[in-house]
């Protein structure tokens, strides 16, 4: 080994563990015959020692208590805000969840209404259809049974009114207006005209009809 | 504490990411001390050295899912940042380490050998101490790395390579041009008459 080769690999052959052990016996050689080299190789020593000792006094340094308690407080006031936004996110979702259900339920809801008035607007032309023949026959028998027993026959979607507070408003019209009140009415005789009693509530709304005398 | 000591880091991250202190406090206390050990030797100010780790672990509250287990272990991901962070001081304060003054309790070395027998030899050892410590923040940063890593943390040269993140011949050179440079530095401290090539 030179001393060239010494100083690049040489001086420190005792810790260098990528020395082969060729390498590290030529540079303990070398070392004892060139006393230069022996004197970089005793100063990288006591340098070393020197490096050691300050190693020492730092090897007991740790962190302030004081970085553990910054710490833990960022780190519980992160998590609580962290719970915080997910708690109401959590919320949110809820909430929307929620709303999704009433509106897809109010509209199954409205849409069952919508299917059940058209079946009962059929149901309702097909019977008529079927007692048109003697629809007049039908709606004269009601009216007449009625107006035979002296009472009033409730208008369709009248309320429940106390006949005491109302007034009877005798009226002339033509048979075809009850279908306006939602009575049956014979087509054929719908330009008859007929007199009859209306029950009127306080409000001026007609709550029931009768075939005058 | 109880979690158990042998609980491994990872599942201590885990645990920290889902609000669990106490294995944040756990995983803090074990990797405390080896990387303000680093720091305070790397940046010769203990005041430096609180900042890096206290950013470190501020990193690992804000960012837990940074750390990828694929990538190697906690540990070593934690000496990642503190060498960024030190690199990132050195280079936006290079002229803080020499800014401290002897008095100060903050200098590394500070405690150098408390229980010295005669105050003669206390004093020899202090200024020893002090002079190693410039020579060492004297070095460059990456010379500097390589001799903390390899002489005052004891890692072997694959340690360092894989902490430092280069080739172990990397390391290798690295250190030979830091221990040269070193000695020389300490020769000149010494007043000693040095080789004429030694540090190149």
């Amino acid at each position: 080994m030179t001393c060239e080769e010494f100083e690049r690999v040489g001086w420190d052959a005792e810790r260098d563990a990528s020395l082969s052990a060729e390498e590290r016996a030529a540079a303990f050689a070398h070392a004892a015959d060139c006393p230069a080299c022996a004197a970089l190789e005793d100063s990288w020593r006591a340098a070393k020692m020197e490096l050691r000792a300050f190693g020492a006094a730092t090897e007991a340094a740790e962190t302030p208590s004081r970085v553990e308690m910054r710490l833990r407080q960022e780190f519980r006031t992160r998590h609580r805000s962290l719970r915080v936004r997910r708690t109401a996110v959590m919320a949110s979702w809820g909430l929307a969840a929620a709303a999704v259900i009433f509106g897809t339920v109010t509209w199954i809801n409205w849409r069952n209404g919508q299917r059940d008035a058209q079946a009962n607007v059929s149901h309702a032309g097909g019977a008529q259809a079927a007692t048109r023949s003697d629809a007049a026959t039908a709606a004269a028998e009601t009216l007449v049974a009625d107006n035979n027993g002296g009472d009033f026959t409730p208008l369709p979607g009248s309320m429940v009114f106390d006949s005491d507070d109302a007034s009877i408003v005798r009226v002339r019209m033509q048979r075809g207006s009850l279908s306006a009140l939602g009575f049956p009415v014979n087509e054929e005789r719908a330009s008859d005209w007929i007199q009859v009693d209306l029950l009127v509530t306080d409000d001026g709304l007609p709550q029931a009809v009768r075939l005058s005398r | 504490m109880t979690i158990e000591e042998r609980v491994a880091d990872g599942v201590l991250l885990g645990r920290a990411g889902k609000g669990d202190e106490e294995a944040f406090t756990v995983l803090y206390r074990r990797h405390q001390a080896a990387l303000f050990r680093f720091a305070v030797r790397m940046t010769g100010s203990a005041w430096a050295a609180e900042e890096i780790v206290q950013d470190i672990f501020m990193t690992l509250v804000r960012e837990p899912k940074k750390y990828d287990a694929g990538r190697g272990a906690v540990g070593a991901f934690l000496f990642g940042i503190a060498r960024n962070r030190v690199m990132k001081h050195l280079e936006r304060a290079p002229r803080d380490i020499s800014l401290e003054t002897d008095g100060e309790d903050t200098r590394i070395g500070a405690t150098v050998l408390q229980d010295s027998f005669t105050p003669a030899a206390w004093t020899e050892q202090r200024e020893r101490a002090k002079h190693v410590r410039e020579a060492v923040l004297e070095l460059p940063p990456e010379f500097r790395e390589a001799v903390v890593l390899c002489e005052l943390e004891e890692m072997s040269y694959e340690e360092a390579a894989q902490a430092i993140g280069c080739p172990i011949g990397t390391v290798r050179s690295r250190l030979h041009r830091g221990k040269a440079l070193l000695l020389a530095k300490l020769e000149l401290l010494r007043e000693v008459p040095r080789r004429a090539n030694a540090g190149r």
